[in-house]
């Protein structure tokens, strides 16, 4: 499924908590948010505003605070 | 009758929507934004664009197959761009890849696959079928 990024909420070095908002997509004319489904640091923001993904993309890298290696959040 | 000539065109429709455009007044549902058989009308007549300088008076192609996704609302005023790429040809089918932008916000993105008659025939096909039916 396509979307548009509408909002990105969170930026290199935020440290965030399961369940923060990370990005708002808008996609089958909905506002849909992607929330974090793990605890750790912003390593990377992999989108802006504007930009349309696809299924697949890498959006946000976070580095997971209780293992040892980083994790793609979805 | 060949496709091979289609491939990479290219077409562009655009549109600004008014109140007859949107669901409510087509049928298609009640609220007041642009109605999704108006996109489609509108990513058809991009697949036209695309093929009008490639065909020959004879000829002409009939829609057969949309595939579509509908992403995000446009209201009455706002203008809505339909972009068409031919991205595959066959014997008599066209494949177009289709993308709608509003301002830098895509709303709409699918395929819409097209066949290439012979405009005559295919008029007096359809002519024949009718009146048959009739008796």
């Amino acid at each position: 499924m396509v979307a548009n990024v509408l909002e990105v909420s969170v930026a290199d070095g935020d440290r965030i908590s399961v369940g923060d908002t990370l990005l708002l997509l808008e996609s089958m004319k909905m506002e849909i948010p992607v929330l974090a489904e793990v605890a750790g640091e912003v390593v990377e923001v992999a989108v802006s505003v504007g930009d349309v993904i696809q299924e697949g993309d890498p959006l946000v890298l976070i580095k997971i605070e209780s293992a040892h290696n980083g994790k793609n959040s979805r | 009758m060949s496709t091979e000539r289609f491939s990479g065109a290219v077409g562009i429709s655009r549109m600004t929507v008014r109140h007859g455009d949107t669901a409510i007044a087509l049928g298609s549902g009640d609220v007041p934004v642009l109605g999704t058989p108006q996109v489609i009308a509108l990513a058809e007549n991009a697949t036209i664009t695309a093929l009008a300088e490639h065909l020959d008076q004879s000829e002409t192609t009939v829609g057969v197959h949309v595939e579509f996704n509908h992403l995000a609302t446009s209201s009455v005023g706002d203008e809505v761009i339909a972009t068409a790429t031919v991205v595959e040809v066959s014997v008599k089918k066209i494949i177009f890849s289709v993308e709608c932008h509003s301002g830098n916000r895509l709303i709409a993105k699918g395929l819409i696959t097209r066949v290439l008659v012979d405009r005559v025939s295919f008029i007096a096909k359809a002519a024949a079928e009718a009146l048959t039916r009739e008796n």
